[in-house]
């Protein structure tokens, strides 16, 4: 859940999910970290982790630092993965969501990260966000109908 | 359902991995990024690009 969260706020640099990779290993051991600081307030685990997770990933977009990036070595066989029209295909569309995901509103990108990408409930992304989950549903409806409303204007 | 209501059942089908209704661009575009981030070829039956393909002659 923290590697598909790291992963779809930084996006690929290069073509790699290297520094997402990295971050969300900070994740990991700041939550470790923390644990045993960590007090049971009745709401869930997963909204200590992504409160951890929301602050890491904004101080790498902060830093923004591009390090090396690390390759593979010569495969030795057959590559089983996507053929080029296929990685193409599927680089633009996903570069489309990415692009329309950055003009919502920061909270609403947010929202439907946390809810879609990492799989948290409404209540959980509620206490993430510090909302209620009232407030969550309301807003993740408006937040999927702007971003059907920008990707259908696209499209025409 | 209410419009709100629906957006739940929808979002929560996507956090699933499933492709509530391929027909709707912001599912559409929200999957395609799902199946980017576990680095994962699209499995889905909805039809993904337009491309075609065309022996040369």
């Amino acid at each position: 859940m923290v590697v598909r969260y790291c992963r779809a706020r930084l996006g690929r640099v290069s073509g790699q999910y290297h520094i997402a990779d990295d971050v969300a290993q900070e994740v990991c051991i700041a939550v470790l970290s923390a644990l045993p600081r960590y007090r049971d307030m009745g709401r869930p685990f997963a909204s200590f982790v992504f409160g951890i997770a929301s602050h890491k990933v904004a101080d790498a977009l902060r830093s923004s630092v591009r390090s090396a990036v690390p390759t593979q070595d010569l495969p030795d066989g057959p590559d089983d993965g996507p053929g080029p029209e296929e990685t193409v295909v599927r680089y633009i569309e996903v570069e489309h969501a990415r692009r329309l995901l950055a003009r919502l509103p920061d909270n609403q990108r947010e929202l439907l990260l946390l809810r879609v990408v990492s799989g948290l409930s409404a209540e959980e992304t509620g206490n993430v966000l510090g909302m209620s989950p009232g407030a969550v549903r309301v807003a993740q409806h408006r937040a999927l109908a702007r971003l059907r409303q920008m990707a259908e204007l696209e499209s025409a | 359902m209410t419009p709100e209501e629906e957006t739940e059942a929808l979002l929560d089908a996507l956090g699933r991995g499933q492709v509530p209704d391929p027909a709707d661009p912001a599912v559409r575009l929200l999957a395609a990024l799902l199946d980017d981030v576990d680095q994962r070829r699209p499995q889905r039956s909805q039809r993904r690009s337009s491309v075609s393909m065309t022996p040369s002659t």
